[in-house]
């Protein structure tokens, strides 16, 4: 008799027959610690307020804060804290209808709780709670996507204390909180949707991937947020990375407005609109994708990418010298054309490389283009006082519904409109026309849509992402647990 | 001859299946393109209604998807004879009145066909969603070993069912869902609610135990007792032991997690093993055999008693059950693929031969993530299975047989 021959060469053939197949059935194990680096670095937690990178924020926002709804990767809209809602009167009349869960405190979230989150980001909405569990909503127009439009980060249900500290109702608590650092999140026990598996979850802010992987630190990690120039150097030494759709939008933005808004004391003037069109007509999307991006997103002249709407190709753009140098002329006989000042997130090496490439193409057609790195031009209110013409910032595609994606796009673009909201769109052509209209006077030129890149450390499993890129972490497990 | 047995039977399941598949292959693209076909002139009625009228139209066609050529040579058909069938006059040269240019794009979800039409210096853009047509899946080459049926579908999980001739209940999160057989169709009775203090753990499983009209429900720290006539069901924390199959393994199941904690009663009471996913057991001739599936990942063979494993193997899925068959040993254990949950699954037969683990069936694909396999049937002859399709987001009920008779 043969004792203890394993595996034995059966087993081993089933084990390789299994492990060929790329099937689905490894329950979730609990426990244990997941390590995550972040690039960027964010100084508060608050998904309502402006930071300087917001979309890391939001990240981990995600998992202390819980919304009305959440959009899975197919783009369906689920119940998150609301467990139903309806619409009347033409979708102008939304009524929400809330689970029974708690807030991590121990309170139990409320419709009140609900009204005072809304109402601090929802202008011109009428929030009121109908009873404990019923909230309504009601807006001056039709909004068709209201549940769609409610799974937005800004939509976060958040109570605030009277010492300013935040409780939210998700699945992990806050445990160590240093801005700008490092954020340490512990399993919430009593989550409504029950326990997450880790014990824990930690971000560590600033890292540089690089210096990690040179000093082969990478180990403790679960997983890692990339720029696109450091894939290659990681997919040649077989490392699981994970790439979303191009979605996150690389756009070049005009600060002032032609006509200045009432009360506007910024002693810089609009760059002539014929200025702006000739830089677009001068900008060479293709270089910078190819080489800057390394072919890993696509060439943008639409703020929302092909993927997602099927319809960008329409949107004129594309690199045209010859009519940005006639532009430029006609513009330099009617006004005085100034260098124009650029900023880029000086935080980020590629931004730095595409700015310097479009100044480039600007001198091409004969504009000065001065870019300069900056530490907030991701925030939208510190924008408002920046001495820039121009910014060019990174924006995520924050919805899968192509109203609400643009909707948002242009609320962080500060381009909002009431009179030509994208959320009043019924149609796909709607979309389609508000988003020319958008792009129309040059003041927003996209330059590329570039993915979203993660590593995976082996030893961390359903680590799911929606083709925007957005993280799905509920059913996360690490191995190493319990 | 077990390996002998298998390679026969995929060559005669290959011989049997491949005309099958191009039929049902030709049959797929027939019903794409007439269905193509029918969107095709409701376009057209769109673009007439939204950038009409006009009484002669030059149309030009641009490709961007992937919208193989045939099935576009096919929409453009349609498109044409709709416009003539509207009245309108297909020019092939410029001056005609309107000018439709229409482009066959795509989004991530289906195709786009887009329409702008120039008439009197105004432009006009018209889009029309397309889901894509269905693939037809070419018909893999069933072994035959493993046979499955389709019990039920529904959006809302399941967590384990009970199905005779009369009678299908579906164990949910929230309730127990009883429907009798109607003219052939499943018809809801009535739902008994399920009461819970504590929120329930994520990767929620439970089990359903149909005895006559006696309702028994294990959830996680809770046990429901009650009847389906009349309808009743009563549930309160417990921490009693749960079925793992037809009476061979009984276990203890953590009240806030997912999995077993390893102490066992029933007949192997006292005894503890690693804590477990699932467990497979069955008896031939004296021998007394269980596999259990760690939740470390490695799945332990136990035999004749359970002080120590056998043999460990790893690379196995966390989801098992054992099924009776006519062939064989008489045993096998159907198990599931190791990874993560984000596509779709596969199930294969094992059987376990003195110490060692055979595959002896081909795998089966399952339209999605295996929620939960559980041993069922009088003589463990099927076993039950639920998964979730990561397409649709439903749940679907499902029961696997092994079958040697081909």
């Amino acid at each position: 008799m043969k004792l203890l021959r394993f595996p034995s060469i059966a087993a081993v053939s089933l084990l390789l027959a299994l492990a060929a197949t790329a099937g689905a059935s490894s329950r979730p194990r609990y426990g244990g610690t997941v390590r995550i680096l972040l690039q960027e670095r964010f100084n508060s937690l608050d998904p309502l307020a402006d930071d300087d990178h917001p979309a890391a924020r939001d990240r981990v926002a995600a998992l202390l804060f819980d919304t009305l709804t959440e959009m899975d990767a197919q783009g369906r809209v689920h119940p998150r804290l609301a467990s139903s809602w309806r619409a009347e009167q033409g979708d102008r009349v939304w009524y929400f209808n809330l689970r029974l869960a708690n807030f991590q405190d121990g309170t139990v979230v409320t419709a009140p709780d609900v009204v005072a989150s809304l109402t601090r980001k929802s202008q011109g909405w009428t929030v009121t709670a109908l009873d404990q569990q019923t909230v309504r909503i009601e807006v001056p127009a039709a909004i068709p996507y209201m549940p769609e439009l409610l799974a937005l980060r800004r939509f976060s249900i958040v109570k605030r204390n009277s010492d300013n500290t935040l409780v939210g109702s998700g699945p992990y608590r806050l445990a160590e909180w240093q801005p700008g650092q490092r954020v340490l999140l512990s399993a919430n026990d009593d989550y409504w949707g029950g326990r997450p598996y880790p014990d824990s979850i930690e971000f560590q802010m600033g890292a540089s991937l690089r210096d990690q992987l040179l000093e082969r630190q990478l180990g403790p990690y679960s997983a890692a947020d990339l720029t696109v120039d450091q894939l290659r150097s990681l997919e040649q030494s077989n490392q699981s990375l994970q790439l979303s759709r191009p979605s996150d939008l690389l756009v070049l933005l005009f600060l002032h407005p032609d006509l200045p808004a009432a009360g506007s004391r910024s002693a810089r003037k609009p760059v002539d609109p014929r200025v702006r069109e000739a830089l677009s007509d001068a900008i060479n999307r293709d270089a910078i994708n190819n080489v800057i991006l390394q072919k890993r997103g696509t060439p943008a002249t639409g703020i929302l990418p092909q993927w997602l709407t099927g319809y960008e190709f329409l949107l004129p753009g594309g690199m045209n010298l010859a009519r940005a140098k006639e532009l430029r002329a006609e513009a330099a006989g009617l006004v005085i054309i100034h260098p124009i000042a650029l900023a880029y997130d000086y935080s980020d090496p590629m931004a730095k490389l595409v700015a310097e490439r479009i100044a480039v193409d600007a001198r091409e057609a004969g504009i000065v283009m001065q870019p300069y790195g900056e530490p907030h031009v991701g925030n939208s209110s510190a924008r408002a006082g920046m001495d820039a013409d121009a910014v060019l910032v990174r924006l995520p595609l924050e919805s899968l519904q192509p109203a609400v994606a643009l909707a948002a796009a242009l609320d962080d673009m500060g381009l909002a409109d009431p009179a030509s909201a994208p959320l009043n769109a019924t149609r796909l052509e709607d979309v389609f026309e508000l988003e020319g209209k958008a792009l129309q006077d040059f003041r927003v030129i996209p330059i590329a849509h570039v993915p979203q890149a993660m590593w995976l450390n082996s030893t961390v499993h359903n680590w799911l992402e929606s083709p925007n890129g957005a993280w799905s972490l509920d059913q996360l497990w690490t191995e190493g647990g319990r | 001859m077990l390996k002998t047995a298998f390679q026969k039977g995929l060559f005669f399941a290959l011989c049997l299946s491949l005309p099958l598949a191009s039929a049902q292959t030709q049959a797929a693209q027939t019903n794409g393109q007439s269905s193509l076909a029918a969107v095709a002139s409701d376009f057209v009625r769109q673009i007439i209604a939204r950038a009409g009228p006009f009484s002669a139209a030059s149309i030009s066609f641009q490709n961007i998807s992937v919208l193989p050529p045939d099935l576009q040579e096919t929409v453009q058909n349609a498109i044409f004879t709709g416009f003539r069938n509207a009245g309108i006059r297909i020019a092939n040269s410029d001056p005609a009145p309107a000018h439709v240019d229409i482009t066959f794009s795509e989004d991530w979800q289906g195709y786009l066909w887009i329409a702008t039409v120039q008439q009197n210096g105004r432009k006009k853009v018209v889009m029309q969603k397309v889901p894509r047509p269905e693939h037809a899946v070419a018909a893999r080459a069933p072994m035959l070993t493993i046979r499955k049926d389709t019990v039920w579908q529904q959006d809302s999980p399941i967590l384990d069912f009970f199905e005779d001739s009369h009678t299908l209940a579906l164990l949910e999160p929230d309730q127990v869902s009883i429907y009798s057989r109607d003219s052939g169709q499943w018809r809801l009775r009535y739902e008994l609610g399920i009461t819970h203090t504590h929120p329930w753990p994520r990767d929620l499983r439970g089990r359903l135990q149909i005895n006559g009209l006696q309702v028994t429900v294990f959830l996680p720290g809770t046990r429901c007792n009650g009847s389906m006539s009349p309808p009743a069901l009563d549930c309160h924390g417990s921490d009693d032991p749960w079925p793992v199959d037809e009476g061979n393994v009984v276990a203890f199941y953590s009240p806030r997690r997912n999995f077993f904690t390893g102490l066992l009663s029933g007949p192997s009471a006292g005894a503890s093993v690693v804590p477990f996913f699932s467990a497979a057991a069955w008896q031939t001739g004296d021998t007394h055999q269980w596999l259990f599936s760690g939740t470390d990942g490695r799945t332990r063979l136990y035999q004749y008693d359970l002080s120590a494993p056998a043999a460990i193997f790893n690379g196995w899925g966390s989801n098992m059950a054992a099924v009776h068959s006519s062939c064989g040993s008489g045993w096998q254990a159907l198990v599931s693929a190791p990874n993560d949950s984000v596509k779709a699954d596969q199930v294969q037969a094992v059987e376990v031969l003195g110490r060692e683990a055979l595959p002896v069936s081909a795998t089966i694909d399952l339209a999605g993530t295996v929620q939960a396999l559980w041993t069922a049937g009088k003589n463990s002859e099927v076993v039950n299975g639920v998964l979730q399709s990561p397409a649709t987001g439903k749940y679907e009920a499902f029961t696997l047989s092994v079958n040697c008779s081909r």
